[in-house]
């Protein structure tokens, strides 16, 4: 299986609208997607996008802040964001933060503009406080739809994202067996950004089902990072020799939501973000991030890792230099690549992609 | 001359070379011109002169590096840049550490382990004023000849800091400077100050593994192993021909696929 047919970002959303349903705009990174879903709303992520003239932004924002961020709030000043009902804002960074109060203070978007305040620590407290959280947004979302759904409603949303998340879970533990290609399996990865689902569940069965015996080529890596834009990387990355077996992205990995055992829904959506693969923006220490990554490397036979990261991501970058020599204690090889989302893949970038896997070979 | 059994051609941005080695991987033969856009012309070119200048008429086996790498129809390999003055340079002085190379466009740290393995590496390649270009603007704005700039730099008493983060912004700079009567040599030796201060930076944010080695064409500007020396506190070490390590290193790759 080379590729998979996966639905278009705005035709879902279409479809979904022409259904009676409403669509959030949600910034990065964690959010209760069965939350929205429990209120007919269907969440849609917006991780910049790379491709929006972002000077439109700028007007509000320092050049210090990253592209994420400046091209999310162009994509919105330029009216990208329109066929929104709502925004949500989570607390990921400063910068986020920021974004959240420059929507609500100045640009005053028509839709409503909610932040969510992210915990950074995994106590009997944090959970309950972003539990807490959650009620909060689900008043919101109740104004907005004039819907009250029950308990029953929420966990069965629940358990539909669980099993979710356990199919893209499988999607990685069978990666190299699914015969796709890097930019085919990170297309199929990240429609969950945008795909109810039911229907993100029907793909990855499709994709499990279509097992491949090919036994894929290249030098095993590891990515980590925010995004893996521009996704031209993974075609490069493949080009040189490398093949992707597992991430450490924001936008992926690191939202390989565990199950929940609360009964209480809010608890349940609050406890499944906590114990999620650890994250800098949640708090997780720098050993615990490396402990997670060596692991990860081990389990998928990853030679290294190539920190793709986005310029000025601060709870990245600050974690970097001790994270990168944590791996080297442990025999893992790892590089250091800078991006801005809203740039073109440079030649530049290819270079030391593979540069560092010559040193892998 | 002993029998070349391998090329390695090295497309930089501003000039491309090209080296030949004997079966034991050691130097027999080289060439080096400015970079012309049209690559592949530009390589059929240099393999025509190879075969004029040593009578060699048998096919060798030819490896790239460099960014023009890619364009190299005639190569049978291409290989980056950093792994090849890794291999070039470790092959030369026998030993490690980290290596300094700064080319016309961008600038590179590389640590060598012990055994001539790519440990790690860093580069400037954004930004111009980390880079030979750098110091070719501002040469060019102070009319000194580029070949003279670095004694230049060396004999002048008095040393202006340069703010300017820009290579264009830094133009502005001397031009100002120049209009306020400062001398030229304290503006030159600022300008290489302020270049190294980059490298260097660069040097550190990888962590210096000594001995310091230096590779690249600008490496023919005295002042540059100089301040070097100054701004890192590390004797630095040059192979035999700096500008050539990329190229060499990728002919010591070609000698690999010709001996097996």
């Amino acid at each position: 299986m080379d590729s998979i047919e996966i639905p278009k970002r705005i035709e879902t959303i279409n479809s979904f609208k022409a259904q009676g349903g409403k669509v959030a705009a949600v910034l990065p990174i964690h959010y209760s997607r069965a939350l929205f879903r429990a209120f007919d709303i269907l969440p849609v992520e917006v991780w910049g996008p790379p491709e929006v003239e972002a000077s439109y932004g700028g007007v509000h924002l320092q050049a210090y802040v990253c592209s994420i961020v400046h091209n999310a709030l162009s994509f919105l000043k330029k009216g990208g964001l329109e066929i929104a009902d709502f925004i949500l804002v989570p607390h990921a960074c400063d910068s986020l933060q920021g974004l959240g109060s420059i929507l609500l203070d100045f640009v005053k978007p028509t839709q409503t503009v909610a932040p969510l305040y992210l915990p950074r620590g995994k106590r009997t407290e944090d959970k309950q406080f972003l539990a807490d959280e959650f009620r909060a947004l689900a008043r919101q979302l109740s104004n907005l739809t004039g819907k009250e759904p029950g308990d029953d409603k929420l966990l069965e949303c629940i358990e539909r994202e669980e099993q979710a998340d356990l199919l893209l879970a499988d999607l990685y533990r069978n990666r190299t067996g699914l015969g796709l290609d890097n930019l085919s399996f990170y297309r199929l990865i990240r429609s969950r950004e945008y795909l109810p689902a039911e229907q993100f569940t029907e793909l990855a069965q499709t994709a499990l089902e279509k097992h491949s015996a090919r036994n894929p080529n290249g030098i095993p890596i590891l990515l980590s990072g925010i995004v893996p834009e521009r996704m031209e990387v993974l075609k490069a990355i493949e080009e040189l020799g490398g093949f992707v077996v597992a991430d450490d992205f924001a936008c992926c990995g690191r939202r390989l939501y565990p199950k929940g055992n609360e009964r209480d829904p809010f608890l349940r959506m609050a406890e499944r973000i906590i114990n999620a693969p650890p994250d800098p923006t949640r708090g997780n220490s720098i050993d615990e991030r490396a402990e997670f990554l060596i692991n990860l490397a081990q389990t998928y036979g990853a030679k290294g890792v190539i920190f793709y990261e986005l310029k000025f991501c601060e709870p990245e970058l600050f974690d970097l230099p001790n994270l990168r020599n944590s791996l080297k204690q442990a025999g893992l090889n790892s590089v250091h690549i800078e991006v801005d989302i809203k740039d073109p893949l440079s030649n530049q970038v290819i270079t030391r992609i593979g540069a560092f896997l010559e040193i892998l070979e | 001359m002993d029998k070349i059994v391998a090329l390695g051609i090295d497309v930089g941005s501003t000039t491309v070379k090209m080296v030949g080695v004997n079966a034991s991987g050691d130097f027999e033969w080289n060439y080096l011109e400015g970079s012309d856009p049209r690559v592949e012309d530009q390589v059929d070119s240099f393999l025509q002169r190879f075969r004029t200048e040593t009578g060699m008429t048998d096919s060798v086996p030819l490896v790239a590096t460099g960014y023009g790498r890619k364009l190299v129809g005639q190569a049978e390999k291409i290989v980056t840049e950093i792994t090849c003055h890794a291999k070039g340079v470790f092959k030369q002085l026998g030993h490690g550490g980290t290596l300094i190379d700064i080319g016309g466009q961008d600038s590179k740290v590389i640590i060598i382990g012990e055994e001539g393995q790519v440990v790690d590496f860093a580069m400037n390649d954004k930004c111009a004023a980390g880079t030979g270009r750098f110091l070719e603007n501002t040469a060019g704005r102070l009319r000194v000849p580029l070949d003279q700039m670095g004694e230049v730099a060396i004999a002048a008493r008095d040393e202006v800091a340069i703010s300017s983060t820009c290579t264009v912004f830094a133009e502005s700079e001397i031009i100002s400077l120049i209009a306020h009567g400062v001398k030229v040599e304290p503006i030159l030796k600022g300008l290489h100050r302020s270049l190294i201060i980059r490298v260097v930076a660069m040097v550190r944010s990888i962590g210096l593994i000594p001995p310091l080695m230096l590779s690249g064409g600008v490496v023919k500007n005295p002042a540059i192993r100089k301040m070097i020396e100054e701004e890192s506190g590390e004797p630095v070490i040059l192979p035999e021909q700096p500008q050539l390590m990329g190229a060499y290193g990728a002919a010591l790759i070609a000698q690999k696929i010709a001996v097996g």
